[in-house]
Formats: C-alpha cells, sequence, structure tokens
C-alpha cells in the first residue's frame, strides 16, 4: 500500500510541477461585474460552443429569448467540458448572470440558472467560476460519461 | 491512520504550492443496517473523507482526487482510493466536440481485503453534435484496464454506446442509448481457486468464498453484453422534472466466472459489475424545486436480474440447480442544496432484493449526510 500511494503522490507532483511553469497568463474579454447582474426567463433558441477566452476551451453559449420583452440575450454558461445538462431550443430556463454590452448585442456571463427544477450554480456571488471548485460536481464528469 | 493524514497534508499544501486552480473536501457519513446486502443483514457506519484538486493548462486540465473510506463495525474494509488524470476537448464545429480522458486510479484496501487492491487505467474518447437545435447525437468509447493483487480478477473491458435525444415542444425529451461491452479477464481458470476470507463479524455476516469454476483449460473468458435504455423526461413549470426510464440488457456471449456474485454498500466488490448480469430494469424520478431553492428528488426503480453463470445455493451453500434470478425495488429520496461554495445532502435509500438465493434474500436501510466544501485559489474570468 505504501508504495503504490507513494507512486501517486509521485506522478501527481511530476503533473502538475510540469506543467506549472511557463504558462502565460489567460486573457479575459470581460470580468463577472456585481453591479450589472439582471435576471432573465426566457426560451433557448440557439445552443453553440465557442472559444471565449485565449487559449482555454470553448464555451456553451446560449441565445436566450426573453419570455416578457422578446429581447435576445447571448448567455456564456461554462466550458463545454464541465457542463453535463442537454439544452434544447424551445426549453425554458431563467439566469441570473452579470449584464455587459458588445458590438450592439446584450451579453450574459451566468452566475445562477433554473433549468427543469434544478438550480445550477456555474459561480459564486463575487463572479468566481465553480467549474474551477469542484461544485459542478467534477468527480462525475471528469470521467466523461455524461459529456 | 498518521501515515495517511500525513499524505493528505502534503497534497493541500503541495496542490497550493504549485498554483492548482482549486481544492475541494468532502466528507460523507453513511449508515445502514445491511452494508453486505445479504439475508444476515450487518449494520455499520461509513465515513468517506475525500480531496479534489486541478489545474488548466489551456485546453487541457490535469486533476487527482483521493478518498479515504473507513468503516466502523468492518475496519478491515476500509480503504484508499487515488484518481490522477488529464482530459481534453476538441471541436470540431460550434455544434460538435471531442472530449477525451485518460485517468489512472488506485485502489488499496486494509489487509483482510488486500485481494480486492487494485491499479487502473482508463481511456474515454466521447463525441457529441447537435443534429439540430433540438436532437442531440452522442457516443463514447471507453477501454478499461485493471490489475488486482489477487490476479484472477484482472480484465480489459471495452464499451461503446450511441444515443439520441430528441426534444418536443410540449417540453418532452425522448431519449434512447444503445451499448455495447466486451469484458475480457486476463487470466486462465485452470482450476478451481479459493480466496480464503477471513470472517469477522460473525459466520454470516461477511462474503461468501469466492469459487472460480473451471471454465477452460487455456484461455481466458469473455462476457459480451448488449444493452437497450429508453428515457422520457416532461418539464413542469420551471421547478418540476419527471422522468420515465427502461433499459434491457442482454448477454451476447460469456457468463460469469465466479460462484457468487455479491455487492457490498458503498464498497466497490470485483465480482458485480455491469457485465455481471441480464435482464431489465424500470425507473421514474421527480424532481423538485422546493422552498429556499433545496432540491428534492423521489425516485422508484424496479429491476429483474439473472447472473448467468451463477448457481442460487441454499445457505448450507449447496447448489440449487437454478440460475441466480433478483427482483430488486428501491426507493430512493435526496434533498440537497448548492451554495457557491459548498453542498449539502441528505439521502435515504430503501431496497427490497428478492432472489432465488435466499443469501441474497435482503431489505435494507440506507442513510447518507454529507458536505463537499470549494476553495478557489485562481482569477475571476
Amino acid at each position: 500500500m505504501k508504495k503504490g500511494l507513494s507512486l501517486f503522490i509521485m506522478v501527481y507532483l511530476l503533473g502538475f510541477w510540469s506543467f506549472s511553469s511557463d504558462q502565460e497568463p489567460q486573457k479575459p474579454l470581460h470580468f463577472y461585474n456585481v453591479d450589472t447582474e439582471k435576471k432573465i426567463k426566457g426560451t433557448i433558441q440557439e445552443i453553440i460552443m465557442e472559444p471565449r477566452y485565449k487559449d482555454s476551451s470553448p464555451f456553451l453559449i446560449i441565445r436566450l429569448e426573453e419570455k416578457r420583452t422578446h429581447q435576445r440575450f447571448i448567455v456564456e454558461i461554462s466550458p463545454v467540458r464541465f457542463f453535463t445538462h442537454d439544452f434544447h431550443k424551445g426549453e425554458e430556463l431563467e439566469v441570473v448572470g452579470s449584464l455587459y454590452s458588445k458590438e450592439g448585442s446584450q451579453n450574459i456571463i451566468a452566475r445562477q440558472m433554473r433549468f427543469r427544477g434544478e438550480i445550477i450554480i456555474l459561480r459564486d456571488k463575487h463572479g468566481f467560476p465553480a467549474w474551477r471548485g469542484g461544485g459542478m460536481k467534477l468527480k462525475k464528469r471528469r470521467k466523461g460519461k455524461r459529456f | 491512520m498518521r501515515r495517511l493524514g500525513i499524505y493528505l497534508f502534503s497534497i493541500l499544501f503541495l496542490s497550493v504550492s504549485l498554483k492548482a486552480d482549486s481544492f475541494t473536501f468532502s466528507f460523507f457519513q453513511n449508515v445502514t443496517d445491511n452494508i453486505f446486502q445479504n439475508r444476515y443483514s450487518a449494520r455499520d457506519k461509513l465515513s468517506h473523507l475525500g480531496f479534489y484538486t486541478d489545474k488548466d493548462f489551456s485546453k487541457i486540465s490535469v486533476f487527482t482526487e483521493g478518498s479515504y473510506s473507513y468503516l466502523f463495525e468492518n475496519p478491515s474494509l476500509g480503504y484508499y482510493l487515488q484518481d490522477v488524470g488529464l482530459d481534453y476537448l476538441h471541436p470540431v464545429s460550434d455544434k460538435a466536440a471531442f472530449y477525451f480522458s485518460l485517468i489512472g486510479q488506485g485502489v488499496f484496501y486494509r489487509s483482510d481485503y488486500a485481494d480486492f487492491n487494485s491499479l487502473s487505467i482508463n481511456f474515454l474518447a466521447a463525441f457529441k453534435a447537435y443534429l439540430s437545435q433540438t436532437s442531440i447525437l452522442k457516443s463514447n468509447y471507453s477501454l478499461d484496464y485493471r490489475s488486482f493483487r489477487y490476479s484472477l480478477f484482472d480484465f480489459v473491458s471495452h464499451g461503446l454506446s450511441i444515443s439520441f435525444d430528441k426534444y418536443f415542444q410540449t417540453r418532452t425529451t425522448m431519449k434512447s442509448e444503445i451499448n455495447w461491452g466486451l469484458k475480457c479477464f486476463l487470466h486462465p481458470y485452470s482450476s478451481q481457486e479459493v480466496i480464503l476470507v477471513e470472517e469477522s463479524g460473525g459466520h454470516h455476516s461477511g462474503r461468501r468464498s469466492y469459487l472460480f469454476v473451471p471454465r477452460t483449460q487455456v484461455e481466458g473468458q469473455n462476457i459480451q453484453i448488449l444493452s437497450f435504455t429508453g428515457l422520457i423526461a416532461q418539464g413542469i413549470g420551471s421547478n418540476v422534472g419527471f422522468n420515465i426510464s427502461g433499459m434491457k440488457q442482454w448477454y451476447l456471449s460469456g457468463e460469469n466466472p465466479f460462484t457468487s456474485v455479491e455487492e457490498f454498500y458503498m464498497v466497490e466488490n470485483p465480482s458485480y459489475d455491469r457485465f455481471a448480469w441480464a435482464g431489465y430494469q424500470l425507473g421514474a424520478q421527480i424532481t423538485l424545486l422546493i422552498p429556499w431553492n433545496i432540491e428534492l428528488k423521489i425516485g422508484y426503480t424496479m429491476a429483474n436480474k439473472e447472473f448467468p453463470g451463477i448457481e442460487s445455493m441454499n445457505l448450507e451453500e449447496e447448489p440449487l440447480g437454478v440460475t441466480r434470478e433478483d427482483r430488486r425495488k428501491t426507493f430512493e429520496t435526496r434533498l440537497e442544496k448548492n451554495f457557491p461554495r459548498f453542498s449539502i445532502f441528505l439521502s435515504y435509500v430503501y431496497v427490497d432484493n428478492n432472489s432465488n438465493d435466499p443469501f441474497f434474500d435482503w431489505q435494507g436501510n440506507f442513510f447518507s449526510a454529507g458536505i463537499e466544501w470549494n476553495m478557489f485559489f485562481g482569477g475571476k474570468k
């Protein structure tokens, strides 16, 4: 048992050490701004996978039409590989997130969603991503069974 | 225990010093009146302490997680599990992507169950595509290699699955999935071999001995299965979801090489996995958002499983001349509250298992409570 544990610790160390050096900081397009938070209840119009940040995994993006005003929003959910729910056009979604405008379109960085009787938390109240802290049930998703 | 504490502390310290993006602690407490899931109902309490940490490097993520499980009444069944892996997502368009993961895992039991100790490698390749905005196609291939301390358990398995779902304007989603699997035991069964188990809690509270049936003198044994799953999910308002599902599994070739198949609660047993049975299961589940945004899930499952190659025995372990067949009813309920930095849950499961092998005719109550706490070391992007 001692040998096996030691082997894993060494692999773990080597993995983190070799990747930890010389990483250029990523340049985000937008930060989460708690002062521009908004709640929107709408219908999903389109689902796409799109790069949002330089050198990072593509994000899941939803085009959402607000029920009340028929205004359209582009909702940034999370990196695709961390999200296990399947969205479809026509499904209802309630989003709480930070709003910003870009090239004439209204964009939202989602913090929390209500979907099919579940609350999905994507970020904390300060905008820190939950997918980077295990709050999105990493154990199941890492095995990829629900990708 | 002291050594384990040093390892855990080292991992936490190194995760911070090596600039990990996140660190997650989890603690689960489980109580059951039937840990070995047989007619002799042995009670136990199981504590589970785990950690998870990861680091993203461009499109590749490296992660590791470890957990230690301690059983109060059967400490010899306690174990430590460690995963190390990486994953990668490769988009092929804005509607389709490949996902790959490679994971190494080690499981280390206390001395009495050291035959269950194993090292394994798992590779997964998955593909997901939006065929239209209302239908999704998924496919995945998995490869598992597992080497046990007791080499007769060693196997390599392949799995292939394809699923398709379609959402309708009535807020109904229909999903179908077909799975194929092949499990190859890597060592021949040249004679009857027995793992002798020291019973610690009385003659009938533990497990049956494993006997390997002499199928062939020179070759390993393969089990090939095929299954079909169907699911219908219905949304009712934004606070209620409901689904019913059915699954049918067939044996295409081979049969279990053991004379007995056992499941333990929360502890993996190498004699039982998805290759062990043929039959069907039907289930229904409702998900509700109740006040304070607490998720409530209530589910009911009935299953009829036959274990090819496994002959039922009487309580004196004499063969009864029929293949073992279990009819199981499961009721489960779970409350979960997610906060941005931590999650808590409570769950209760009741199982009624009727079997033509009287040793496996049992009922059990399973209670769990847990907390998961996340620490974040990165930036707010």
